[in-house]
């Protein structure tokens, strides 16, 4: 079994050095991505979400962070990413609860709860079958289905628990990839529930028409939204569009429109290290004014 | 290992596999005119063999058989109005007869028809490899369930505007239901007692400017799981997780009803405008009458 083991983990060595091998091999994590002795650290625990009305039959896992700065009379800022499972992992491209721990403790961000969430799956009847994925249905749809499952459902369970900010300046939604567009929408959706974006490797790609958005971004009265996006020139070129020239466009959208955003454009592809690496910078940004919002 | 697991997961949610059409259609291969002549081709379906089956609902009165070579014979005269086929696993062909009000299934050989359900308007079916049997009924809004000790009931009505095509995932653990007046392709979970839960709209179907009829039609599955549609714009496939794979266009006007069969099932047929056409493709069908099986992975497309 050990050698067993071992073997898959040279496979998967081989296979991930063939698809991130080159440019993204420059972005590496940073001393505020790792603990640091004598910085308290927060409580990361994980529950199931079985309930969904917004996705009747999905089920999923979510993980809540809680500073240990937190003492439940000031409401926290909240942070929610998409694919939460490998945000919060210590060994993943984020380690979100580390970087969170350093820069509350730096005061570079405010108390913020974060909360982790996996897309949803039906999960089979038969064990033979296989579970069906809900991720593309709710990340990748534009409408309000996604943002109504966090602030109807689930978020409202967390908030019985944990006092959370209602004001969207100290509300941040964050994802990778079709989570990257998930992140906008959910903000697009609801300006008044988040104020501030991250969109990694964002899928703003004609998966399921989120090509659009650009044109809508010009055309619409300007949301008060703090946008943040990362992408690599190598990123995705493939049926659905081109992941690089769709942030591009996203970019010079809100531009136009007069957002306060920033794009970050590097070198890497459609995987989460250049996002990782530089996480404890975009969270320094996307909060560089809280202490005002405050 | 714990790492390795998270980089894997990583990797397998940021790159979902794409299914370009390129995975299925063949370069330099178009469709192929099988037969012409009919009024209104409906009901396709295949067996073990590679044969392939039809009718033409409008003016025929039986239901066409073609080889692989593409020679058509009658295969049962006698039953006009047929829109929908398939073999069970018992190997009677089970028959959507609108006309008559009534499911059937004929036995091979002997043409014995049985009659399941009378009093419905079945369009289309599909039979799973235990037997249960799915049919649309289209302008009632409803999806019947037909058990393998013949009990009768339906499984749902009211989300799909007018059901009409209707596959299963290769593990049939999903049924899919087309929307002839609705843009999605519905989803459902396959209960163990048969029963259909959780409807999703879980594949938004491309339709021409002006209008959300997407005017889907007959459905089936490929062995990788991906699903087509036939269309007003054409054949439509999607990938397993509901996202649009391409659209296919049609050789002729009034694309009704599609079917993976012949040599190795690798060839997909189309009704169409009165006529048949096939194509070769780099995938292959399955037959829901045969045992469920996990869909397979495509190679993956290089970047």
């Amino acid at each position: 079994m050990q050698f067993l083991r071992m073997r898959i983990g040279w496979l998967l060595a081989v296979f991930l050095l063939g698809t991130t091998q080159g440019q993204d091999e420059a972005y590496k994590k940073g001393p505020d991505s790792t603990r640091k002795p004598g910085i308290p650290q927060g409580a990361v625990t994980k529950a199931k979400w079985t309930e969904s009305k917004v996705f009747p039959g999905t089920v999923r896992d979510y993980w809540v962070y809680v500073p240990k700065q937190y003492d439940g009379k000031e409401p926290a800022a909240l942070f929610v990413a998409q694919d939460g499972g490998g945000f919060v992992s210590e060994e993943g491209s984020f380690n979100a609860p580390a970087v969170f721990d350093n820069l509350i403790h730096e005061g570079a961000m405010p108390v913020t709860i974060g909360v982790f969430v996996n897309p949803g799956s039906i999960p089979p009847v038969e064990e033979t079958s296989k579970a069906r994925s809900n991720r593309s249905y709710e990340y990748d749809s534009l409408g309000d289905l996604y943002a109504r499952f966090l602030l109807e459902e689930l978020l409202p369970e967390i908030g019985k628990t944990h006092k959370i900010s209602e004001d969207p300046r100290n509300r941040v939604i964050c994802g990778n990839s079709s989570g990257g567009i998930c992140a906008f929408t959910v903000a697009w959706e609801r300006p008044e529930a988040f104020g501030k974006v991250i969109s990694h490797i964002g899928s703003f790609t004609n998966i399921r028409g989120g090509h659009i958005y650009p044109a809508l971004i010009r055309k619409g009265e300007k949301k008060p939204i703090r946008v943040f996006l990362q992408d690599g020139a190598n990123d995705l070129d493939n049926l659905h569009g081109n992941w690089p020239l769709a942030n591009q466009q996203m970019a010079a959208a809100l531009k136009f429109a007069g957002y306060d955003f920033q794009f970050v454009y590097g070198e890497g592809k459609h995987s989460a290290r250049h996002g990782g690496a530089i996480f404890p910078e975009t969270m320094r940004w996307i909060f560089r004014d809280w202490k005002e919002a405050k | 290992m714990r790492r390795w697991f998270w980089i894997c997961w990583l990797a397998g949610t940021l790159g979902a596999q794409d299914m370009p059409l390129s995975q299925v259609l063949v370069e330099g291969e178009s469709w192929q005119l099988m037969a012409e002549g009919y009024g209104f081709t409906d009901a396709c379906a295949a067996d073990a063999e590679g044969n392939f089956y039809f009718t033409d609902v409008k003016n025929g009165t039986g239901i066409f058989k073609m080889t692989p070579e593409g020679q058509v014979s009658v295969w049962r005269d006698g039953l006009p109005g047929v829109s929908g086929l398939q073999f069970g696993p018992d190997r009677k062909l089970y028959a959507c007869q609108g006309k008559q009000e009534r499911l059937i299934r004929i036995v091979p050989g002997s043409g014995e028809v049985e009659v399941l359900v009378t009093g419905v308007r079945p369009n289309d079916l599909v039979v799973n490899a235990f037997g249960s049997v799915y049919f649309t009924e289209t302008k009632t809004r409803q999806i019947h369930h037909v058990a393998p000790d013949g009990t009768h009931r339906v499984a749902h009505q009211g989300d799909v505007i007018r059901p009409n095509g209707i596959a299963l995932s290769p593990d049939q653990g999903t049924l899919i239901v087309s929307d002839h007046g609705g843009k999605h392709v519905w989803a459902f979970r396959v209960e163990k007692d048969g029963a259909l839960s959780y409807p999703q709209p879980y594949m938004t179907v491309v339709t021409p400017a002006g209008t959300e009829e997407s005017k889907g039609d007959g459905s089936t599955t490929d062995a990788y799981g991906r699903y087509y549609v036939t269309s007003e714009v054409g054949l439509q496939m999607f990938d397993p997780t509901g996202r649009l794979g391409g659209v296919i266009a049609s050789p002729a006007p009034k694309a009704v009803s599609v079917e993976f069969a012949g040599p190795g099932l690798e060839w997909l047929y189309l009704a169409a405008d009165g006529k048949i056409f096939r194509r070769h493709t780099a995938s292959r069908g399955i037959l829901f009458q045969a045992p469920p099986a996990p869909a397979l992975s495509p190679v993956a497309t290089p970047r």
